[in-house]
């Protein structure tokens, strides 16, 4: 266009028809004057807009404003950010950053110069965006918000899944799906957020604060699906960032897709490639858990039957080596003790025994000189008695036991001499019954004896016997 | 399940993590013997006391999508989402 000036040779035509002669008269204007309404016209003019362009001169005065030129390849314009607006930018503008700012034209007169006070500035463009991802990661890194000890296990089964996402994309749908897939009767509550464009951010923090105050929430899903790098924006916002790191329960992000990355992702406990992972990763398989549960369950049965037959087979030998019937869950139990009483039983029982046998040798010695039947009788008692006490002290009495003491009794009883005189043998006294005559010499004839027999006795005379002085052995008695 | 179960049937069982970390401990301290019959007995109880625990809070949860509004309160969720049209009337009875 500039080709105009640069012809000289060829003077422009004049493309425009020669101006109508118009009487108007002469206004002379002072510079001053000029000027207020130059500021008039451009400040009412350009009180709001929106400019684009690259920074440059950028500098910051010690009064805390920033000047800077503003310059595209064919303009320039200076500009002005006071301290107050530069504070709130949320990247630092340097010289070469393409940005969007937002002021207003105003007009210095002093120095004939206009310029943009600028009140919000924001990067413009992926490599300017990318420089406040890195600015504020930076910056919430430094301040500890990403440290790996910050991070809290996810509950193993939430009770209430909290999800913050919009209910229009195929987010809220993919988690649900996968929820009820996994687990059936999952809990989930939603809150509805926008997820890109203006006031996303805020929105967001709102949801997230609001949700993980509702009861029983105890788990948070954050994220929303794939889209471009500016629709994902709002998850790279310092608001969400610091709402998600003050969240009272944990948190997964789930941004976009796999190779989305978004500062959210760095804050949140856990950060899930997709929305479907996020559900997977919130809740293991119901299944799962019932499977191992089962499990569990299972080996705590076979350990516990191991056990027991593992008592049972230890009980069968104890019962095996002491010859017990019966009693096995004593046995069981106090295996030791069985074997101590088994033990003192069998004492108890051999004293019993020998003393019974010294019991019969004093009887037998004594046989002669005492009533036997009474005798016999009274031992009788006391043997029934005693071994009525055993039999109550010991109340798993040994089979043995018994069978030896009856056995014991019967012998007593075979070799009692009223057993010999019931196979017909008879015991001869004297007239007085003071003495048992064992030598026929000693007895003259004429004299009166007794003769004791099984049943009754006989008072003899004596008629008259042989002196001889050889013991004849008894003959057998001759069978009745 | 109309009502939410007891949320602890027992008082020294604190979450189903806790009551799952524990099984897992009895079952693995009984397969390693060496541990007196009444003991052991015990552990037993205690372990089927845990699985019973982990069973009734899998089944415990209620099968719901609610949404909470800007105004903080639950509404179930349109069933275009998913959710079962359960209208289970008082969507704020857990509170």
């Amino acid at each position: 266009m500039s080709s105009l000036f640069d012809l000289p040779f060829e003077p422009p035509e004049d493309p425009q028809p020669p101006a109508e002669p118009v009487p108007e008269p002469r206004r002379i204007l002072t510079v001053s004057q000029l000027t207020a309404r130059i500021r008039n016209l451009l400040e009412e003019q350009f009180f709001e807009i929106w400019v684009e362009g690259e920074l440059s001169n950028c500098k910051v005065w010690t009064s805390g404003h920033m000047y800077f030129t503003l310059k595209d390849r064919d303009a320039q314009i200076k500009g002005v950010m006071f301290g107050s607006s530069l504070r709130l930018l949320r990247f630092k503008p340097q010289d070469g950053l393409r940005v969007v700012a937002r002021g207003r034209v105003s007009v210095y007169g002093p120095k004939g110069e206009y310029q943009i006070a600028c009140e919000h500035m924001e990067p413009e463009g992926l490599g300017a965006r990318q420089l406040a991802f890195e600015q504020l990661k930076e910056r919430l890194s430094a301040s500890g918000m990403f440290d790996p000890q910050r991070k809290r296990p996810l509950p193993a089964l939430p009770r209430k899944i909290g999800v913050v996402t919009s209910l229009d994309g195929a987010a809220i749908r993919d988690i649900i799906k996968v929820l009820r897939r996994r687990y059936a009767n999952a809990h989930v509550v939603i809150r509805p957020t926008r997820v890109q464009g203006e006031g996303a951010a805020m929105d967001i923090m709102r949801g997230i604060r609001a949700i993980s105050r509702v009861p029983g929430v105890d788990v948070l899903i954050i994220g929303r699906g794939g889209g471009s790098i500016e629709d994902l924006w709002a998850f790279n916002e310092e608001v969400v960032a610091r709402a998600i790191a003050g969240c009272p329960v944990p948190t997964i992000s789930a941004v976009g897709h796999e190779t989305d990355v978004t500062i959210a992702d760095f804050v949140a406990d856990l950060r899930a490639p997709t929305p479907s992972a996020a559900a997977e990763m919130v809740v293991s398989r119901k299944d799962d858990f019932c499977a191992r549960i089962d499990r569990l369950s299972q080996r705590l049965g076979a350990t516990m039957d191991a056990r027991v037959h593992r008592l049972e087979a230890r009980l069968r030998t104890l019962e095996a080596r002491s010859g017990y019937a019966g009693a096995h869950g004593r046995i069981a139990m106090r295996s030791r003790h069985a074997a101590e009483l088994s033990h003192e039983l069998r004492r108890v029982m051999r004293a019993q025994l020998a003393r019974r046998e010294r019991v019969y040798h004093a009887l037998r010695l004594k046989l002669e000189t005492f009533d036997l039947r009474r005798r016999l009788e009274s031992i009788r008692t006391r043997l029934v008695a005693a071994d009525g006490q055993l039999a109550a002290a010991f109340t798993n009495t040994h089979h043995a036991h018994d069978a030896r003491l009856r056995d014991a009794v019967a012998r007593l009883e075979s070799l009692s001499p009223l057993a010999v005189l019931a196979r017909g043998y008879a015991v001869c006294w004297d007239a007085g019954r003071t003495r048992i005559i064992r030598d026929a010499s000693t007895v003259a004839v004429g004299e009166t004896v007794r003769v004791t027999l099984q049943r009754g006795e006989l008072e003899c005379d004596v008629r008259g016997g042989s002196a001889s002085a050889a013991t004849q052995p008894p003959a057998e008695p001759a069978p009745r | 399940m109309a009502t939410n179960p007891a949320d602890h049937m027992d008082p020294t069982i604190k979450d189903f993590e806790a009551a799952l970390t524990e099984l897992d401990s009895i079952v693995k301290k009984l397969e390693e013997g060496d541990i007196p019959l009444e003991q052991s007995l015990q552990l037993f109880e205690r372990g089927v006391q845990l699985s019973r625990f982990c069973h009734a809070r899998l089944e415990e949860a209620e099968r719901r999508i609610e949404i909470l509004n800007e105004r903080g309160q639950l509404q179930p969720a349109p069933s275009s989402l998913g959710s079962d049209a359960t209208a289970t009337g008082q969507t704020s009875s857990q509170k």
